[in-house]
């Protein structure tokens, strides 16, 4: 199991949860159909990183002009306060410890690619550092109402996500509703709950800051991986 | 932490390996992979042997999705922390194998491939992976591809099989999907599933054998109310 420090706080993820085209405007530039009940799909924990730490630029997507697309998406995320199974969406914010930024780094051609010839979404989700948590974890009575947070990207400067969380398609009660049908939630697992339009590429140099209204502003540099 | 044997495991992931037997590539229809496909299931899917398989009411009550099927696969732990790992280095890096039953929300599964999801609802059900009895350390198996693979369902076969007919071998599948991730002590990975899968029933006895690791027996019950 791994250890994870945010801000102050030291949670031990099983799993990271994410949902797919959750905000009408995402869904309308990746041609995506509307979904009628929410898509999940999993990070695995070693797409972590926190802190100072960079977003690392693979080599195998950067050397190969059919994959060297890498694109941010700045998403709302939980964390997993007690083990549930079949929690209903009038309890489902009992089960949350509190809020923290996510960054959902994304292989973004390998993911068209894998997507239309079927393959799972996988890789192209689960680089190492692919999955950026901070500043801190935002305690859930703290946040009076996550339905109505600004959120929003800048690179270098130059603000590309612009939204707020009220434009959520499924929100949260729903998604940890739906979620705990099928799997049961441990204490630390991390649920985000899908970016807004305006995801772009990013490039080796470039400095991501992601902010969200009440909980802060996480900034990240993007680097080539070292050759082996 | 989960124990398999007289061993505790703390993997951190479970990365599953899709069509890499050519008579199940034939059955599902799926397209004969260039590369490894790889999909994960969630740790919560983790059951031990003689543990149950719950069929969850979900399922059972929906038309749609009443279709869970057995899979049974040769897995392997990963030894220690390593990322880009060459072909020839593999088996450095590997503590040992084990019997892994890939269970799965067929009807699930085919809508959501159809409508380009990912595979994730399927798949990772609580105890949709039942792992062992035992792991059979690296240096005690001599050659892992060629090993008996045998499922059976309240005691008659239905996959039968052998190791050798892995489309991708174990140097590759590591050597492959240490390209994209780090790998970390515990890990799980498995290695696909041959030709013969089909339903489980609520009542049913699963026995899952691999030559020279033994049998992994699970029985099935339906979810609780």
């Amino acid at each position: 199991m791994s250890e994870i420090k945010i801000g102050s706080i030291i949670i031990k993820p099983t799993k990271l949860i994410c949902l797919g085209r959750n905000y009408l405007e995402h869904i309308k530039e990746t041609d995506a159909s509307v979904p009628k009940e929410p898509v999940f799909f999993v990070k695995t924990v070693n797409t972590i990183i926190t802190g100072e730490d960079p977003i690392i630029y693979p080599r195998i997507l950067y050397e190969n002009e059919n994959y060297n697309r890498v694109d941010h998406e700045v998403e709302l995320s939980l964390i997993i306060s007690k083990s549930c199974k079949n929690i209903s969406a009038d309890k489902a914010m009992e089960f949350i410890q509190g809020y923290t930024i996510f960054l959902d780094i994304t292989a973004r051609n390998m993911q068209i690619s894998d997507r239309n010839i079927k393959l799972p979404w996988y890789r192209s989700k689960n680089f190492d550092t692919f999955s950026v948590l901070g500043p801190k974890i935002v305690p859930f009575n703290e946040i009076e109402d996550p339905h109505n947070l600004n959120i929003e990207l800048k690179l270098n400067g130059e603000v590309k996500q612009s939204s707020n969380t009220k434009y959520m398609i499924f929100k949260i009660p729903q998604i940890l509703e739906y979620l705990s049908k099928f799997v049961t939630l441990v204490p630390g697992d991390i649920v985000a709950t899908g970016t807004p339009s305006g995801v772009g590429p990013i490039q080796p140099g470039d400095i991501i800051e992601a902010s969200i209204e009440k909980i802060g502003t996480i900034r990240h540099k993007v680097i080539l991986e070292e050759e082996t | 932490m989960i124990r398999i044997g007289d061993l505790s495991l703390n993997p951190t992931k479970i990365i599953c390996l899709g069509t890499n037997y050519m008579d199940h590539v034939e059955e599902t229809g799926l397209e004969i992979p260039k590369e490894p496909l790889i999909f994960p299931k969630t740790l919560n899917c983790l059951i031990i042997n003689n543990q149950p398989i719950i069929y969850p009411k979900l399922l059972f009550n929906n038309r749609k999705f009443n279709r869970v099927d057995y899979e049974v696969e040769l897995a392997f732990i990963i030894k220690d922390k390593c990322k880009n790992v060459t072909f020839n280095n593999v088996y450095e890096h590997i503590l040992g194998y084990t019997v892994f039953n890939d269970i799965t929300a067929r009807k699930m599964q085919a809508k959501d491939i159809i409508s380009q999801k990912p595979w994730f609802r399927s798949k990772s059900f609580d105890t949709f992976g039942p792992i062992g009895p035992v792991v059979k350390l690296v240096d005690e198996i001599n050659d892992p591809h060629n090993l008996n693979i045998e499922l059976k369902l309240n005691g008659k076969t239905k996959q039968s099989s052998n190791t050798k007919h892995l489309l991708f071998k174990i140097p590759k599948i590591v050597e492959y999907i240490s390209s994209f991730f780090t790998l970390e002590p515990g890990d799980i990975i498995a290695t696909g599933t041959p030709g013969g899968i089909g339903p489980i029933q609520p009542g049913d006895l699963i026995e899952a054998t691999i030559e020279k690791i033994g049998t992994l027996s699970n029985k099935v019950i339906l979810e609780d109310d």
